[in-house]
């Protein structure tokens, strides 16, 4: 590697290298201001700010980075940047954005107000891990990013200590998380026992070119899935999801349940296509290799992931576990997205999850107004929460429509980009099945409607009251989920445009 | 009219209405109500306007061109890449003669409904606001001429009658709503499947050439449209047309509701308040029959003839079923409820038989039956506002007491019969000539003036519990009805009666639309297999 | 079987029963001890795999420093040596089909597939080429792995503070 290829390499890893920027300005400036830590929340909004810019330039300006030296002529470089990352990233961007103001409205966060350093810093050590696994096409970068993802999201699920179940949280999330993360490490070393390299280009190539024993193919895809079905909390890799979510810092749960999901759906994707891929064919379905059916085993994954999420949160009476199988659902309604294996699908899933991450950020940002009020999270303490506070009961309302994905919201378009892309693959039953999910999910999103309008208010519900930035905050929120609900086309034609997959 | 987007304006003015009312401070509670009666008023001045500048000789059904007033442009427009194709939706509204009757019924219901929720007292400003969504939603499933607007609409009500029942209702409400809600949903992801089929099925050729999917309903009635090899293609041999016609048909079976798929209905009848009850019966139940007829029917000709037995027979299971449920009622709001499942079984029977009779008389008893059990539930809403009871027994002897109120009632329940010179006779006569000249369900038919009979038992029956015999000393108090009353009644008595004696005055708007409707279906979509089954 | 067979096999066995032994003894110091002599075991085996630089990183790092630091830290709190820690099993049998099963898959795995070997005569010594390797090719890893180690000592201080109310 000479250094004419370094500076090309550096310029295409500009996000990354603001955000490592600011995450040392942000230690440092921790140390400086012993006193007074209202200039960190600032500090990272700079970060991101600037950080979005350079995403947005990536929707055009794609390109391999840190290629390897010429002595192996197929090799395309460590880092893939391409308008795919670039949307999953700008996802991340949007989300930690969100998460700044969240952190900033916290009670939780607050208490902790002299660690906020730390709390910034952790957080941009997840944004750096999440930006590198959605452009990584080396399973070792894989692996580094993920371990810098997950170590940070460790610490911040138990960021709060002033009560247990935070610390018992991130002791839950670690225990699981080392053991996938184990599970993937082994799965690679396979991978690199079998082909003698680490990169996704060259795992394609070799096989496609080589006899390969299935079984140990097989075996190692699944470990590596169990890494990333970790990260998207999918059956049977889920079950940490409802105590942290529930454990953790509303605010953490809810970049969580967006951006770190985020950042492994793009690692999957990027998987499978990367390596297992051959080409697409006119239609927009994938070539795929047939080495290992990911087609039965995503499907499989899939429905029972949204079953089992859904009858799940069928009997949550506190409304972060509720909300939290609710996301484990919605990873399922996306990876079936991943499952029909085409560019329609993939369009459905980008579609899928830019939409859920106003609605999902939305309904947790009310939950967290309401939470720093009343101080509880059961869906009994809702009751006539919808007459004494009605406009976060409206808002509440439009946010759990549109996860239900009733038009004319958001929510509704993503689904229905969803089982246009089944139907078009002809996978009539599987859509079916979704489908039927969706009348279960209404259930127990109506249960939070029901105790906020249908029951009467008690003498303990307490009026909470929104200041004039939350207002905007959440109509800001909530205009996405209503405008693109009725015109949707941008979001779509952005999508489309981003499906595109360097290296093929 | 060219030019003037009325249709948009008739669908829209509620929705227009709602912001006001979000706008207007809780407190102003006379200016919220008028806010609602304006909206629904407009509404119904312009559903008139839009009857009186109506051509009757237009035929709608299949083609554009015999649409009126059509409201049309590109909503969503993708340009497509190699594999996805260019998504194109429509914003495509218009009536013929099918939707023109449905249009002013709804219109008329609202304003009543309107009037009738004048007494409602709690969060009135919730309750106008979901109420003028719901009539939104209402009318715009009945003029939507593409799938997906029809859809949005088709959904876009569930949420406001959710709260309208589960907020407003009895004491079951939650019970009531939350399984009204469950149901209809339940039916609308068959429509919504379906409509995903179609869309991967049927192609419209744009101006420059370009064929790209579609859910214009009017293009999926084309064969000529179809892919070769579409899931819902008639040319594909392995298509699953008939498992598509059954979904849908369940799905519209459940807004009718058809037996077995009723029993969201009672419940959700007997909570909801009464202005709530009227829509209900008077508009939402027609939904499903029109949703058949609008895009079962055209669609999916060739199975449609397949089927028709079984829709006449499943029309006389809702006839007989709901009639003796009737009978042995003992609440007043349930007896009227079950008597509309009897009643939309008519609606049933006629639409299968196929024949211009037959369906002018389906689409007529839905007109006449939206009026009727408006009229029905707005009784029994009277006598529940003043004595806080509905059960058959407890009254007794009120036609001393309140005796224009037993003049209203004596017209309605009459009318539910099918009395001569009432509307209900007209259109009951005509489904069962319709029914009665086909053939193969002519013993259905005969089976199903039992009916007829069974309804006159049950009505008189309550009549004379609820009215007749010695007065009950515990309602010597109630009151008769007074002007806002009037003002509810009076309307619906008129049109019971003028459409009782001169038909024809909604017959003609309908006819030329169903003899198009009648043709298309007996002549398009044949010899071609019947795959899937 | 070879020489070199041997030796690997007695690593082998080395590294499983004083990992045995970590996981099963009550006794914490008795862990730790056992504890190091399986990351010698490990240490061995790299040597006898070529990987000279790994081998002797791990006896610097994984015996010399981090176990070393455990040890202390174990001895130094008076309270934790005496107490027995609970390491009860349950949920046997279920463990046992899986982990069964698990090793099954692995074993049959091992012996079927053509891995993608090289040929072992040339050994040359290592450090070189990986230290060329950490600062041309992989510079991004190297870096990224200077960020995990931020991002660790910051959680692990964030997870060691106290907070009050």
């Amino acid at each position: 590697m000479n250094y004419e290829n370094l500076y090309s390499s550096l310029s295409l890893i500009q996000p990354e290298i603001t955000i490592s920027v600011f995450l040392l300005l942000i230690v440092v400036a921790d140390l400086i201001f012993d006193k007074n830590k209202a200039l960190i929340p600032f500090l990272a909004l700079a970060g991101l700010i600037i950080a979005s810019v350079q995403v947005i330039l990536q929707v055009t300006n794609t390109g391999y980075a840190f290629p390897f030296s010429d002595v192996y002529l197929s090799r395309k470089g460590m880092v893939t940047v391409d308008a795919f990352g670039a949307f999953f990233k700008l996802i991340i961007i949007i989300s930690s954005f969100i998460l700044v103001y969240f952190s900033y409205v916290s009670d939780e966060i607050k208490k902790s107000e002299k660690n906020l350093g730390e709390y910034y810093a952790l957080i941009f050590g997840m944004i750096l891990g999440m930006f590198f696994l959605s452009s990584a096409s080396d399973l070792i970068l894989i692996y580094v990013a993920l371990e810098l993802l997950s170590l940070s999201s460790y610490v911040l699920a138990g960021f709060s200590k002033l009560r247990t179940r935070n610390s018992e949280a991130s002791l839950k999330y670690l225990i699981y998380g080392a053991t996938s993360s184990g599970l993937m490490l082994f799965g690679i070393s396979i991978f690199y026992g079998l082909s003698g390299t680490t990169n996704l280009y060259e795992i394609n190539t070799f096989l496609a070119s080589h006899q390969i024993n299935h079984l140990t193919l097989s075996f190692a895809s699944i470990l590596i899935f169990a890494g990333i079905g970790y990260k998207i909390s999918s059956v049977p890799f889920h079950f940490w999801t409802p105590d942290v979510y529930e454990g953790a810092p509303i605010s953490i749960t809810a970049y969580l349940s967006v951006a770190s999901k985020a950042a492994g759906f793009a690692l999957l994707v990027r998987f499978i296509k990367s390596a297992f891929v051959t080409s697409d064919d006119s239609l927009g379905y994938w070539e795929i290799l047939s080495v290992f059916d990911w087609h039965s085993l995503l499907i499989l994954v899939s429905i029972l992931t949204m079953t089992l999420g859904n009858l799940t949160a069928l009997w949550q009476n506190n409304i972060k576990r509720m909300l939290a199988y609710s996301s484990i659902a919605h990873a399922g309604y996306m990876l079936l997205g991943v499952a029909v294996l085409s560019n329609q699908g993939l369009v459905a899933v980008l579609i899928y999850f830019f939409f859920y991450l106003f609605m999902n950020l939305g309904a947790f940002f009310i939950v967290m107004l309401i939470a720093n009020k009343t101080g509880s999270e059961e869906i009994d303490d809702y009751n006539g929460l919808g007459y004494t506070s009605p406009f976060l009961g409206v808002a509440l309302t439009l946010f759990m429509v549109a996860l239900i994905g009733l038009p004319p919201t958001a929510g509704f378009i993503g689904k229905l980009y969803l089982f246009i892309a089944l139907v078009d693959a002809q996978m009539i039953t599987v859509a079916i099945i979704a489908l039927l999910n969706t009348v279960i999910a209404l259930y127990y999103y109506i249960r939070v409607l029901k105790h906020m309008f249908l029951t009467k208010s008690t003498v303990e519900t307490q009026t909470v009251s929104v200041i004039r930035p939350n207002i905007i905050f959440i109509i800001f929120m909530l205009a996405p989920v209503l405008i693109f609900g009725v015109y949707f086309g941008p979001v779509v034609d952005f999508a489309k445009r981003c499906v595109q997959i360097l290296g093929l | 009219m060219e030019g003037f987007p009325i249709i948009s304006l008739i669908t829209f003015i509620p929705v227009i209405g709602m912001l006001v009312i979000l706008f207007l401070p809780k407190e102003k509670v006379q200016n919220i109500k008028i806010t609602a009666l304006a909206a629904t008023l407009i509404q119904l001045v312009l559903s008139v306007i839009l009857m009186a500048n109506y051509n009757y000789s237009a035929g709608g059904i299949f083609e554009e061109s015999s649409f009126q007033f059509i409201d049309k442009f590109r909503w969503i427009n993708i340009e497509g890449l190699s594999w996805i194709g260019t998504v194109k939706i429509d914003y495509f509204m218009g009536v013929d003669g099918i939707s023109m009757p449905m249009v002013l019924l709804t219109s008329i219901i609202s304003v009543i409904a309107c009037i009738s929720s004048w007494n409602i007292s709690k969060s009135l400003k919730g309750y106008f606001a979901l109420f003028l969504l719901l009539d939104t939603g209402m009318m715009g499933v009945f003029v939507s001429l593409d799938f997906f607007l029809f859809y949005v609409f088709w959904e876009l009500m569930l949420l406001p009658m959710y709260f309208l029942i589960g907020i407003w209702g009895g004491p079951r409400k939650e019970y009531a709503a939350i399984k009204f809600f469950l149901y209809t949903l339940l039916g609308s992801i068959f429509i919504l499947i379906v409509m995903l089929g179609l869309y991967f099925s049927a192609m419209e050729i744009l101006p420059d050439g370009q064929r790209v999917f579609t859910f214009n309903i009017l293009t999926m009635m084309d064969q000529s449209n179809y892919t070769q090899d579409g899931i819902l293609s008639p040319f594909n041999p392995n298509n699953w047309r008939m498992l598509a016609y059954i979904a849908l048909f369940i799905g519209f079976a459940i807004k009718i509701p058809m037996f077995p798929f009723h029993t969201w209905l009672p419940d959700a009848h007997v909570e909801a308040p009464t202005p709530i009850s009227v829509i209900l019966a008077g508009v939402l139940l027609k939904m499903g029959t029109y949703g058949i007829l609008r895009i079962s029917y055209p669609i999916f000709p060739d199975i449609t003839r397949e089927l028709a037995w079984y829709i006449a027979l499943f029309g006389a299971v809702n006839i007989i079923y709901g009639a003796f449920v009737a009978l042995a009622q003992k609440d007043f709001k349930k007896l009227i409820a079950y008597s509309s499942v009897s009643h939309m079984g008519y609606v049933l029977l006629g639409m299968a038989s196929l024949t211009t009779a037959g369906i002018n008389g389906a689409i007529l008893q839905m007109f006449n039956h939206g009026t009727i059990t408006a009229m029905l539930f707005l009784i029994v809403g009277v006598v529940y506002d003043r004595a806080h009871t509905r059960g058959l027994n407890d009254f007794g002897g009120l036609a001393s007491q309140m005796p224009v109120y037993t003049g209203f009632v004596t017209v309605a329940f009459f009318a539910a019969i099918g009395l001569p010179s009432l509307s209900g006779f007209i259109s009951e006569a005509l489904v069962f000539i319709g029914a009665f000249h086909v053939e193969s369900i002519r013993v259905i038919t005969i089976i199903s003036t039992l009916g007829i009979l069974l309804g006159a038992g049950y009505m008189l029956w309550a009549m004379q519990r609820v009215f007749f015999g010695k007065l009950n000393e515990k309602w010597s108090g109630l009151q008769d009805l007074e002007m806002r009353e009037y003002i509810m009644f009076i309307p619906l008595t008129i049109i019971i009666i003028l459409l009782g004696v001169y038909p024809s005055l909604m017959l003609d708007v309908m006819n030329t639309s169903v003899n198009t409707l009648v043709d298309f279906v007996s002549t398009n979509f044949t010899n071609i297999s019947l795959g899937g089954l | 079987m070879s020489l070199y067979d041997i030796i690997f096999y007695l690593f082998a066995l080395l590294v499983l029963v004083s990992a045995f032994i970590t996981v099963t003894s009550k006794n914490i110091v008795h862990s730790a001890f056992s504890l190091m002599f399986t990351l010698f075991g490990v240490a061995g085996i790299y040597v006898l795999l070529g990987a000279d630089f790994l081998g002797v990183v791990q006896l610097l790092v994984y015996v010399g420093g981090i176990l070393i630091l455990m040890i202390f830290g174990v001895m130094m709190t008076n309270e934790i040596t005496n107490v027995d820690i609970k390491t009860g099993t349950t949920q046997v049998v279920p463990a046992i089909i899986g982990v069964g099963l698990f090793a099954g898959a692995l074993t049959s795995m091992m012996l079927r597939t053509g891995w993608n070997s090289q040929p072992s005569e040339n050994m040359d010594t290592t450090t070189y080429a990986i230290g060329k390797l950490l600062l041309t090719e992989y510079v991004l890893i190297f870096e990224l792995l200077g960020m995990l180690l931020l991002v660790a000592l910051i959680g692990a201080a964030s997870v060691a503070r106290k907070e009050k109310e």
